[in-house]
């Protein structure tokens, strides 16, 4: 008993000592798992003796117990270390036969770009909100009071003829119903509505008889702004819009007013920021100057206050305008301002902010 | 206007000629400057001379010999041009003058010396004429810079006056607003009465109370001819063609004092007398442009005893026009009621000098002054002789106005820092009187017809002080945001424009051929389009009650661009010929938010490209209504014109119908010029973007699902929607989701069914489903389908 024991102590031994290449030998999964049977199975040196071990002298079996144990787990932590990389290696072969082409262009999940106009807009109107404004629109058919007479422009001012403004065929004759001409009719509106204080921009369309050329169009969009309040002065009117330019053309725009003049109000600025292209040197956006003409605005003229029934003695304000079409056109170099009614794919394409 | 430097250099001694040291200021003082033009001699060295004799040339006929006198003593040149005597007074290029690159020397021709040449105005490039030379006239100094005398090199600025200041629109208006700026004196012209011989027999009558003011005289013996160079210089350099000197100095006076006159041929005005009267029924005049006008009541003319002559303020009339042969001019300096010469020149669509200054506003306390300086320059200039005094009829005087203003009323508007002392600095340099304590008493002079309120003078403060000189400040501001509907509206765009659609901007109006392609039937309510009163073209006539024109036109317009795939939507307002609810006057107007597909779907390499069908736009319905927690939405097989008649719906939102959708008819998409099928739908932007209210939590449940399928075979009559409502509401509480997996026909189904296959998830919130339960729900399912003449498949 105690030859074959030590006879298989040996072989123990052996087995040990030649497992590695025997594990290392075997190049798949399924040649591993005949050397597992031969390592660790029941017919292999381990099982018998492992089978055998009840056959031993009590004093004989933990020390011989032991062995086989710490073999046996020699052995399967060493074929569970190449089942791994054959696996692993079964993996890469198969990921392999998986390989595309990946710069083929792939399914596009949707691909709609928001318009220039609107996405102006929005930019335009987070500004203002962020400066604490709300935001109103209103009807595009109004009133020839409410886009004229109550913006303090007399019955004879050129604005209204018929070459400037298209008037429409409903209601009543007396109301002089119009497409407006500007988004300032929605401030009287708005003002009509609301008790002071007022902070409320205004965007939407307008209509104006004009040809379709370059830079005109029969339907265009603006923004207005209204500020009114107890103490509203000159300077806030040229502070705002001086933060609005730097948020919109960049932090580094400069700005100047020059006087102009509106009928509703006074005084009446133009608003002029640095080129954001050329500063100042001259270019093809700015004309040469170095400054270009973004937006008209003044202090609300005491009339249109009036017409709406705010307390001029109470209230003072400030009211500003702008063409959405001009700004975008001048922002990112359009050339024509068809380009933005075509709604032509290829141009719709490019728009994105 | 155009405006020269050195003609401006006249009335006020400018600190800088610098021209854009200039526009700048001009700018800041509210007069824009489009832009400026240097002018410069294309010669030098070339100056004033005086032949002295004329002969023959030895040796040639054609070319002769000329001493000429340009200052230092007479000079022998050859001349070749026959256009002049001695005596006259020429151009002289002396040796080592240049025209344009030609450097002049001296030279022998045909063996004599010449020292120089005498100039056409062609050489001096002042014009074309090479015929023959220039002759100046006496108003040049012999051995003066010819360039200099002409005022070269000069600027010329494009100013563009605004509405409001009429007085601005001169010379002199100009002159007097940058004297204020630059606290320099402004030196005016004479404008004294040069003074009259005897008297006149000149009447002026008014009978019209349109005529604010007219002045008249008689100035005889003149003789029409060239006006002299500088005047012609001037006149061309603010853009106004030379004429004659008559109507010269006419258009000169205008630009120097901002006042329009006319000159009448007197010998033309029957009985020397002039009435001011409205048109006499049906009355014709023929303006000097030669069309012949029909005058009516809103009109104003100027007349002699029996006809009208001229168009108050607007244009003078071809017969009394003064000609070559005209001797008597009768000098017309009047004032006008603005409102009547803007509404004659409109209505006539005549548009002159004169009336864009009238209709604006001129001082009525200036056409005096204008008649004698017009009345002094036709002596000087036309050899004429004053007859009589000025004859003035000015019914209503006009005198200087006063307004108060106080220093809290600036300093309410323009902010701290304006005070009471510089207030009457600047409004003293632009010429108002100031006096009083607080409110001051500001005396506004007549020549500004818009300062009539404090406000008017707050503005003069502004704009003189400099609007950069106040300080940038920032108001509170109240609280700003966007309302809910304006939040959701962004949101809905995002939504589309991530299901792959592009947003549109198209006009709110098109033509009657629009509609026409529509195919609409002729009750539609989209037919009743309001009407443009005044479009430029027919297809800016009807204002658009659908938004699918629009979408349409976009289509068409890429397709026939080699654009296949075009997915658009567009959220914009329609019209409809009906009042609106909110707001009485104006009509109805709501927003709409439409959409278009017409080519595929994209698609990835190797794959199918779907081509777009009705449930591609029920699909973006159904993206809208998932993103932005829309109620209960139905789509409701209905026909509804321009969509296909069996592939359309009413698309139900809660039970009301708030829009359409489905696939373009094909005769329509054919009208349009469309291939394939085309998705489209149109919708009511309001309940879309309404507040839906705040969302309460539902508990997931954690215990498991259980699910089971059904497949039924029903009529063809009742559509899939109907079945799957009926399931759902027969199935009871422990119904979680239903979905349709399948749709099937033919096989073994009769014709006219079909098969339509559930999944049906049943789960509890407080257990476990026993096989029980769900065999329950499985009952009340099948008897919900049967109503419905549904019965379960393979049962």
């Amino acid at each position: 008993m105690a030859v074959i024991l030590h006879g298989s102590m040996d072989a123990l031994e052996r087995i040990r000592a030649d497992a590695p290449a025997r594990v290392a030998a075997a190049r798949t999964l399924d040649e591993l798992k005949d050397v597992e049977a031969g390592l660790i199975g029941r017919s292999s040196v381990i099982g018998e003796m492992r089978r055998g071990l009840g056959g031993l002298d009590p004093g004989e079996r933990p020390r011989v117990g032991q062995a086989v144990n710490e073999a046996a787990q020699e052995l399967q932590a060493l074929l569970a270390q190449r089942r791994l990389a054959l696996e692993s290696e079964a993996e890469d072969r198969l990921l392999a036969e998986d390989a595309v082409d990946v710069t083929l262009p792939g399914r596009l999940l949707g691909e709609g770009h928001p318009h220039l106009i609107t996405s102006t807009i929005d930019e335009l109107v987070d500004i203002f909100v962020s400066l604490g404004y709300r935001v109103a629109e209103g009807p595009e058919v109004e009133t020839g009071w409410h886009n004229f007479d109550a913006l303090n422009t007399p019955p004879d001012h050129p604005a209204r003829a018929e070459s400037d403004t298209m008037y429409v065929e409903f209601g009543d004759p007396a109301d002089e119903l119009l497409l407006r001409t500007q988004t300032s009719p929605m401030q009287v509106r708005y003002m009509q509505e609301h008790e002071p204080p007022v902070y409320v921009v205004v965007p939407g369309r307008c209509y104006r008889t004009d040809t379709l050329d370059p830079t005109h169009s029969p339907v265009f969009h603006q923004m207005e702004g209204l500020a009114v309040d107890a103490h509203i002065t000159f300077g806030d009117l040229k502070g705002t819009l001086g933060r609005f330019a730097r948020e919109f053309f960049g932090a580094g725009t400069e700005t100047r007013f020059i006087p102009h003049f509106f009928p509703f109000t006074e005084p009446s600025a133009e608003m002029l920021v640095s080129c954001f292209a050329c500063d100042g040197s001259g270019c093809r956006v700015c004309g040469g100057p170095g400054w270009i003409e973004i937006l008209g605005c003044g202090m609300v003229d005491p009339n249109v206050f009036e017409a709406v029934g705010y307390d001029v003695e109470r209230v003072t304000g400030f009211a500003f305008g702008m063409g959405i079409e001009r700004i975008a056109m001048i922002r990112h170099g359009l050339t024509h301002i068809k380009h933005l009614f075509e709604n032509d794919v290829r141009v719709l394409r490019q728009f994105g902010s | 206007m155009r405006v020269s430097l050195r003609w401006l250099q006249d009335y006020i001694d400018l600190p800088t000629s610098d021209p854009d040291e200039l526009a700048a200021v001009l700018v800041s003082l509210g007069h824009e400057v489009e832009g400026y033009e240097r002018l410069a001699p294309t010669f030098s060295g070339v100056v004033v001379g005086r032949v002295e004799t004329v002969s023959a040339h030895p040796d040639a006929d054609r070319i002769r010999l000329c001493q000429v006198d340009s200052g230092e003593g007479p000079v022998e040149v050859v001349c070749g041009a026959w256009n002049f005597e001695a005596g006259a007074i020429v151009p002289v290029a002396r040796p080592g003058a240049t025209l344009g690159t030609l450097e002049i020397t001296q030279r022998a021709i045909r063996g004599v010396v010449s020292n120089g040449m005498i100039c056409s105005s062609a050489e001096l490039g002042l014009g074309s004429d090479h015929e023959g030379i220039l002759v100046l006239d006496e108003s040049f100094p012999i051995g003066a810079d010819l360039a200099d005398h002409l005022e070269l090199p000069d600027v010329v600025f494009d100013v563009s006056i605004t509405p409001n200041r009429p007085d601005a629109m001169s010379m002199t208006g100009l002159a007097r607003d940058l004297s204020a700026y630059f606290r320099v004196p402004i030196r005016m012209p004479d404008v004294s009465d040069p003074g009259g011989i005897g008297t006149t027999d000149l009447s002026v009558t008014i009978d019209d109370a349109r005529c604010l003011r007219f002045t008249a005289r008689h100035v005889a013996g003149t003789k029409v001819g060239p006006s002299p160079l500088w005047m012609q210089q001037r006149l061309s350099k603010a853009g106004v063609r030379a004429i004659s000197n008559v109507v010269d100095i006419s258009n000169y006076v205008m630009l120097e004092l901002g006042q329009p006159t006319h000159a009448f041929d007197l010998d033309r005005v029957r009985g020397a007398s002039i009435v001011v009267r409205g048109p006499l029924p049906g009355e014709r005049l023929t303006t000097l442009d030669g069309v012949e006008r029909t005058l009516d009541a809103s009109h104003l003319v100027v007349a002699d005893q029996e006809v009208a002559s001229s168009l108050a303020g607007t244009m003078g009339g071809q017969e009394s026009e003064v000609g070559e042969d005209t001797t008597n001019v009768l000098v017309e300096v009047a004032a006008w009621d603005p409102a009547t010469v803007m509404k004659m020149s409109r209505s006539l669509d005549l548009h002159s000098e004169a009336s864009s200054r009238f209709e604006r506003g001129v001082d009525p306390n200036l056409p005096p002054a204008a008649n004698h300086r017009m009345c002094s320059l036709l002596v000087k200039l036309a050899g004429g002789r004053v007859e009589g005094d000025l004859i003035d009829v000015y019914p209503t005087p006009v005198a200087p106005w006063d307004v108060q203003l106080s220093v809290a009323d600036v300093v309410r508007t323009l902010g701290e820092g304006v005070d009471r002392q510089e207030i009457i600095d600047l409004l003293t340099r632009l010429r108002f009187e100031v006096s009083g304590g607080d409110p001051m008493i500001v005396t506004v002079p007549t020549f500004r017809p818009d300062v009539r309120r404090g406000v008017d003078l707050v503005e003069e403060i502004a704009r003189l002080r400099g609007y950069d000189s106040f300080p940038d400040t920032l108001p509170a501001g109240g609280g700003g945001g966007l309302s809910i509907s304006q939040r959701r509206t962004r949101r809905l765009r995002q939504v589309l424009l991530g299901a792959g659609l592009s947003e549109a901007q198209s006009f709110s109006f098109h033509g009657a051929d629009a509609l026409a392609r529509l195919g609409l039937p002729a009750d539609d309510i989209r037919r009743s389009s309001i009407r443009v009163r005044n479009p430029l073209r027919e297809e800016e006539s009807l204002l658009r009650t659908t938004l699918l024109p629009g979408l349409l036109g976009a289509a068409r317009y890429n397709v026939s661009h080699g654009n296949l795939d075009v997915a658009l939507f567009e959220i914009g307002r329609v019209f409809y010929d009906e009042a609106s609810p909110e707001i009485g006057q104006v009509p109805h107007q709501p927003m709409h938010v439409g959409f278009l597909w017409v080519g595929s779907a994209k698609a990835g390499v190797s794959e199918e490209a779907a081509p777009v069908d009705v449930f591609t736009a029920t699909a973006v319905v159904r993206t809208i209504a998932e993103h932005l927690r829309l109620g209960w939405l139905e789509f409701v097989p209905v026909p509804y014109p321009p969509l296909h008649p069996v592939r359309a719906a009413a698309v139900q939102l809660d039970g009301v119908v708030i829009g359409h959708v489905g696939e373009l008819h094909p005769r329509v998409a054919r009208a349009w010029d469309l291939p394939g099928r085309v998705a489209m739908g149109e919708l009511d932007l309001a309940p879309l973007v309404a507040d839906p209210g705040l969302w309460q939590f539902a508990e997931p449940s954690v215990y498991p699902p259980s699910d089971f399928d059904l497949a039924f075979e029903v009529d063809e009559a009742v559509p899939a929607a109907a079945l799957l409502a009926a399931v759902a509401k027969g199935s009871g509480p422990l119904l979680e989701s239903i979905d349709l997996f399948d749709e099937f026909r033919g096989g073994r189904l009769e014709k006219g069914r079909k098969s339509l296959a559930l999944r049906i998830r049943t789960r509890s919130s407080t257990g476990t489903l026993t096989s029980e339960d769900v065999a329950a729900v499985r009952a009340d399912a099948i008897r919900a389908a049967e109503k419905l003449g549904a019965t379960l498949r393979g049962a």
